[in-house]
């Protein structure tokens, strides 16, 4: 595996706040990384100073082969305006921005592009619908579609998961394993200690004036996460339970 | 009908209104419905007024000719829009409060000055606009405004597009964001000048705004909302300018407006995204928030 990007002797945060300091990582093609942490604790700035929207306090990033001309990126959707008149198709066309620049259309390659996209994402048939009418996850997937056609080695995803149902949930975390299995490295967001983190290879833990990163088992341990603010005490312990209980499902 | 279009006609500043007007349409149209999408309709408003005392002192020391309306106009305008940019940067004010602080002084030193002076302008015409004051100079200002403004939005469209729907995206696709944003205020500007003389300071953001909401009921994509906002734009202006030719009190401003007023309320009650259908389908359980659906299950 290469890096994609190496962060060396970082510091992130505001002027009166620092919110970590002297983070040396990787980020590898191929690999997934969950950035998890409380509230606060920088995990959405951290993915601004990636896109460089944000510089660091100190320390630097190096791009081995070069800052790639395109990252994808997917905002927390709360920062979307749904209201806006356009259909499912030209938001994911807006993926090959930097292809088409802001004065021509999609040419014919792009097109076909676009359509394979839309239908890897699950929203070919809904692609002449405005985006007032989607569902939450129905605009979550014209999001991917719109991330699969930026084609970008570096994709960053803030909280992709957070207004989507499960089944949803499963096709869009398929998409992220095919983008590692293409060589792609992943950037993802997460907020709970969910079970997208089975899909994830390494993990970099915010909170208390830390960044923890390495292989997820070894930094999601109940200890790290107790003493970097993310659980409590008590919690850790019913979490990281040997045997879970048995549980009595009342059905509607 | 026919007579009286004939006869309307027959006044050559009836033709030029009528001539300035739709030009007019096509220029304002599409800014007009930047600002409804980017949510600065209010801010639009504001800047109308804040580009008085521009106006005011060019008038009052260049005599009323085009060439002092536009230098004195983009000066105002743009001053306030870089200081409202600069307040909301530097201080605790938001961007819309320090835009009302400012457009308000404005206003106020725009009003005093043209007082002060005993201006041979009545302040009616100044504040709503007249169709009698629609001279060569003016044509050529409309002119030149649309012109500016189309080939500007030839440019301009697919950042605006970008920018406005995903303002976080588009930062991280362009180097210089603020170029769009601060290029369409321009053309907010100048658009805003090019309406004065047949809608006043007042009314210049009507003929922008109202089109633009009551084609947003209508049109689910970018190019319907700019081809409905233009045709009701239109539709107002020669309607509203026969209204103020068949009632010679009312200024030209007020009665387009209202014209355009009507199209709105029309469009709010008959629109496929106003009254006459809501907004998204509540079928699905998962929208709807979960103390409803808890309700629900229990009542049963």
């Amino acid at each position: 595996m290469s890096a994609v990007l190496e962060l060396r002797n970082l510091s992130l945060g505001y002027r009166d706040l620092t919110l970590f300091s002297r983070l040396s990582m990787d980020i590898q093609a191929g690999s997934t990384l969950a950035v998890l942490g409380a509230n606060g604790s920088g995990k959405s700035t951290f993915v601004k100073m990636l896109l460089g929207l944000m510089d660091p306090l100190s320390g630097s990033l190096n791009w081995p082969k070069g800052r790639p001309a395109e990252i994808g990126y997917l905002a927390q959707m709360t920062e979307f305006d749904r209201r806006f008149p356009i259909r499912v198709r030209d938001l994911a066309a807006m993926g090959a921005w930097r292809g088409f620049g802001h004065r021509f259309g999609l040419d014919n390659a792009a097109r076909d592009r676009m359509v394979s996209a839309l239908d890897d994402a699950g929203v070919l048939d809904i692609a002449d619908r405005p985006l007032h009418m989607l569902s939450g996850g129905q605009l979550q997937r014209a999001l991917f579609a719109r991330v699969i056609m930026q084609d970008a080695p570096l994709i960053l995803l803030d909280e992709p998961f957070a207004a989507v149902d499960q089944s949803t949930e499963a096709h869009l975390l398929s998409i992220i394993r095919r983008w590692q299995d293409e060589g792609r490295a992943v950037v993802l967001v997460v907020h709970d200690l969910s079970s997208v983190l089975d899909h994830c290879s390494h993990a970099l833990l915010l909170g208390g004036r830390e960044a923890t990163h390495g292989p997820v088992n070894d930094v999601l341990t109940p200890d790290r996460l107790v003493a970097q603010g993310y659980l409590s005490e008590s919690q850790a312990a019913w979490m990281f339970r040997s045997t879970p209980p048995t549980a009595e499902t009342a059905h509607v | 009908m026919f007579d009286l279009f004939a006869e309307m006609w027959g006044f050559a500043f009836m033709r030029r209104a009528f001539v300035a007007t739709t030009v007019l349409s096509a220029s304002v149209a599409p800014v007009g419905a930047f600002l409804v999408l980017r949510r600065l309709s209010l801010a639009g408003e504001a800047m109308a007024h804040a580009i008085t005392p521009g106006i005011v002192i060019g008038f009052v020391t260049a005599g009323l000719s085009v060439m002092s309306l536009l230098v004195g106009g983009l000066i105002a305008g743009v001053g306030v829009a870089l200081l409202t940019a600069f307040l909301a940067r530097r201080t605790i004010l938001r961007s819309d409060a320090s835009l009302a602080s400012l457009y308000l002084i404005a206003l106020a030193v725009g009003i005093f000055i043209l007082s002060a002076a005993g201006s041979a302008v009545p302040l009616k015409s100044f504040l709503f606009g007249s169709i009698l004051g629609i001279d060569d100079a003016s044509m050529l200002l409309v002119g030149g405004v649309a012109t500016v403004t189309l080939v500007a939005f030839a440019f301009l469209l697919r950042p605006l597009i970008v920018s406005t729907c995903d303002p976080i995206f588009f930062e991280t696709q362009t180097r210089r964001p603020w170029l769009v944003d601060q290029g369409f205020m321009l053309l907010l500007v100048l658009n805003l000048l090019a309406a004065f003389k047949t809608l006043g300071t007042l009314m210049a953001v009507g003929l922008m705004i109202l089109p633009a909401t009551a084609a947003r009921y209508w049109a689910s994509t970018i190019t319907a909302q700019l081809v409905l906002g233009f045709l009701f734009a239109l539709a107002s202006c020669w309607i509203g300018l026969t209204l103020s030719y068949l009632f010679p009190e009312t200024p030209s401003g007020p009665a387009i407006v209202l014209v355009a007023g009507a199209f709105f309320l029309f469009s709010a009650i008959f629109g496929p995204l106003g009254f006459g259908r809501p907004l998204r389908k509540r079928s699905a359980a998962k929208d709807l928030p979960l103390t409803q659906i808890h309700q629900e299950e229990s009542a049963k």
